[in-house]
């Protein structure tokens, strides 16, 4: 396929991706900020959720009771058009690849992107806050979780597919990775550990897997370590190498670029690490260093199949 | 119950709708009995559904002067136009005719020229048309066929006889309207149906495909097919992407195109691939930079090598613009004579040639009465409609035509023929034009599938998209 409509689909399955990983966690922490406990710390929370899913390293958001600590964090991670990485702007991304590419997408599926374009242009940060923004994230989340399935049932699974896997799955896991940096399990091991759940939208199929009162420590492994759970790291990572393997038609244990060389330690490295390894060095330490893993798979990924130099008149 | 606007009883145009006694033509007759049991309310809230279906959708086109390249939709009259099946086989008869004799005027002249040297038409006026292209001459494009695809827009005048305005051979728009209109319109309104066999429109890419494999270069069994496009800021970018996802062909830009040893590829995640028909809709000029615009980033660098060495064709081809040169228009009648040794099916509007100097004489004396066109536009721009301009804009025209006069053509006020058109919760009478588009392969095709635009203003008869105009799904009934 053409190398750059390959490259949209990339964008496009990073960007949707993050439009409802961001709608998620804000849904999830502004109804939690309501809660008793939390009201004291709301500052605390949201400077954690501007970390995690704002980038930003030092967050502006007003403090003392009663704050706009909440619609602040709104008005910069969904609404804010100047912030790359808000829901705004990814489904502005999202949209603009699918516009370039639109051929090469169904009815049903560029139909689905455009509709929640429209909506999401049309909303306001007084309109979003004024019945709770939960309308509006639910809506997000709900068409981004729709966009999945659409593209799973009307998309051919070849080259193109296995672009835009690869590039939702590898959002997926750098999310969840950003997650874990922000995470303040030292002083709020409960409540921490609930809350990354909670935003991994894991806190049933935990409950489920371990069938026993959770540890803080059983949160993290089944976030970090779970083979069967889609959010968990390594089920990302696993799926990130297998579409990469489909992509360059070799066999999962080989390499033919960076990207999947590096693929191919994370998986060792999930597949073959025990939790109370991982929590030996700090979850500090690991979740920092795989943070930094997934930003250069990102551009090894991008070396590979997107160079930004012309290409070689090779002719084959 | 829908208002109907009767007809009014002194009428200096022709209805599609009422007959002179006032009464419905017989084709109009299932669909004005429906209309009239729809209720209003419940039409309008149709009409909103189909609205918000064709945005979301994306069936837009991208208005140029307004600020971040507003998206909007074309106007769809939900009221369709209307053609017998004895109608259409006259304008498909007559524009078949006009295509091949087009096409080989584009021929001759960058051959043997002889329409030039033993026909009616100067080489002044040839050698002077901005598309005419010289890199042309003597190149062998495949099996002749210059003009692949092509859009002549037809007017009806007050006897009802069908002319030709102008002709469209360089990259023609609107066919996917007609694909989309038609499918909004049998969701939405499926009662309209009740009564009429319409033909159907929806084969119109794979027809279009079977012409772009025959303008393959010879030799290749599965050509590859590519649509060029200028990119997502184009205004008919949504009529390129729909037309390649039908047609199943890739959908390239300028950039993912390479030209290595007058070959053209496209960059893929494989390596490159060989390209054999590019149906472009980019103008000549922007082509390729090596020949062309210099500073173009839209095309190809080395693309016209490619062409000229046979590598690649082209739809259509370089160099086809000088067939619907305004100024060259006028002498269409005497081409069909020269080259097929027949009478026109369809008639011109009488035009005047301002180099002539008696009737550029005419044309300014009598600029209050007659439309003056620039002779390379399209849109609707650069025209003057004379009856309806002040004394300024009238006298500007007039030292444009002094100054230039290759530059323009004038016609009489042509009245355009009217359709029911839904305004404002009532049928109002308004003026329609209809283009039809021929595909041209092994012979001149004309699909079922033609565009009707409408002015939607009272008694406008500019029906350009730019100019406030709208369009309606047409119906060409079995014979």
């Amino acid at each position: 396929m053409l190398s750059r409509v390959a490259e949209s689909l990339y964008w496009l399955g990073r960007n949707v991706e993050r439009a409802e990983t961001i709608a998620r966690v804000l849904d999830v922490n502004y109804t939690r900020a309501m809660d008793l406990y939390a009201q004291r710390d709301a500052e605390r929370l949201w400077r954690s959720v501007m970390h995690s899913v704002g980038f930003l390293d030092e967050p502006a958001i007003s403090s003392g009771p009663g704050s706009k600590a909440a619609a602040e964090a709104i008005a910069h991670c969904a609404l804010d058009p100047d912030n790359p990485c808000s829901i705004v702007s990814s489904v502005r991304i999202a949209r603009s690849n699918g516009l370039g590419m639109r051929a090469e997408l169904t009815t049903e599926v560029w139909q689905l992107i455009n509709v929640l374009y429209l909506y999401v242009e049309g909303v306001t940060l007084r309109g979003v806050m004024r019945e709770g923004p939960s309308k509006f994230l639910h809506y997000v989340r709900d068409s981004a979780l729709a966009f999945s399935g659409v593209t799973d049932a009307t998309l051919t699974h070849g080259d193109g597919w296995g672009f835009l896997q690869v590039g939702r799955f590898l959002e997926r896991a750098y999310m969840t990775s950003r997650f874990l940096v922000a995470l303040d399990v030292e002083h709020e091991p409960w409540r921490e550990s609930q809350r990354l759940l909670e935003m991994c939208c894991a806190d049933v199929p935990f409950a489920q897997a371990s069938r026993h009162v959770p540890e803080p420590r059983d949160a993290l492994e089944f976030i970090i370590l779970s083979a069967d759970f889609p959010r968990a790291l390594r089920f990302c990572t696993r799926a990130v190498d297998a579409a990469m393997h489909r992509l360059s038609r070799t066999g999962e244990g080989s390499y033919t670029n960076a990207a999947e060389r590096r693929l191919g330690r994370l998986r060792s490295l999930f597949d073959f690490t025990s939790i109370d390894e991982v929590l030996a060095g700090g979850i500090a330490v690991f979740s920092a260093g795989v943070v930094g893993e997934f930003e250069n798979l990102s551009h090894e990924v991008e070396d590979a199949y997107f160079p930004r130099h012309p290409v070689a008149a090779l002719v084959t | 119950m829908l208002e109907l606007q009767p007809r009014p009883s002194v009428s200096s145009h022709y209805d599609e709708l009422y007959d002179a006694a006032g009464l419905p033509r017989a084709h109009y007759a299932a669909l004005s009995a429906t209309l009239s049991e729809f209720a209003l309310g419940e039409i309008l809230g149709r009409v909103g559904s189909i609205n918000t279906t064709l945005l979301q959708r994306g069936v837009t086109f991208t208005v140029y002067a307004e600020s971040s390249g507003t998206e909007r939709i074309f106007p769809f009259d939900v009221i369709p136009r209307i053609l017998t099946g004895a109608e259409w086989a006259h304008i498909e008869r007559g524009v078949q005719q006009r295509v091949r004799a087009l096409n080989a005027f584009v021929y001759d002249v960058y051959h043997a020229e002889r329409i030039l040297r033993d026909g009616p038409i100067s080489r002044e006026l040839v050698y002077s048309s901005k598309n005419y292209c010289r890199e042309m001459i003597d190149v062998d494009v495949q099996r002749d066929v210059y003009i692949h695809v092509s859009g002549i827009d037809l007017i009806r005048d007050a006897s009802g006889e069908f002319l030709v305005l102008e002709d469209n051979c360089r990259t023609p728009s609107g066919i996917s309207y007609v694909l989309e209109n038609r499918d909004v319109l049998k969701r939405g309104f499926a009662d309209l149906f009740r009564g009429y066999a319409v033909s159907p429109v929806d084969d119109y890419p794979s027809r279009l495909l079977d012409v772009l494999h025959f303008a393959a270069p010879r030799g290749i069994m599965q050509p590859n097919v590519v649509v060029l496009t200028p990119g997502i800021y184009n205004s008919a970018y949504f009529e390129h992407a729909l037309l390649a996802r039908r047609m199943g062909a890739e959908l390239v830009e300028g950039r993912d195109l390479l030209v290595v040893d007058n070959v053209v590829y496209l960059r893929t995640t494989r390596g490159l691939a060989r390209v054999d028909v590019i149906y472009r809709r980019i103008d000549d000029d922007f082509l390729d930079p090596l020949y062309f615009a210099p500073n173009s980033g839209l095309g190809v660098t080395g693309l016209m090598n490619a062409y000229r060495a046979g590598n690649v064709s082209l739809a259509n081809a370089i160099g086809s613009g000088v067939a619907d040169d305004k100024a060259i228009y006028r002498h269409v009648p005497d081409m069909i004579r020269f080259y097929l040794g027949e009478e026109p099916v369809l008639s011109n509007v009488p035009t005047f040639d301002c180099t002539n100097d008696l009737e550029r004489r005419h044309v300014l004396a009598n600029l209050d009465k007659l439309v003056v066109k620039n002779a390379n536009a399209s849109g609707g721009y650069g025209m003057l409609m004379g009856p309806f301009a002040g004394a300024a804009e009238r006298a500007e025209f007039a030292d444009l035509i002094e100054a230039n006069p290759r530059d323009f053509i004038a016609q009489p006020m042509i009245e355009l023929s009217s359709s029911p058109t839904l305004i404002n919760g009532t049928l109002a009478s308004r003026r329609v034009d209809l283009r039809p588009f021929a595909l041209y392969g092994r012979d001149v095709d004309v699909p079922p599938a033609a565009l009707t635009r409408v002015a939607l203003k009272e008694g406008s008869l500019v029906v350009n998209s730019s100019q406030g105009g709208g369009c309606k799904d047409t119906w060409v009934l079995g014979v």
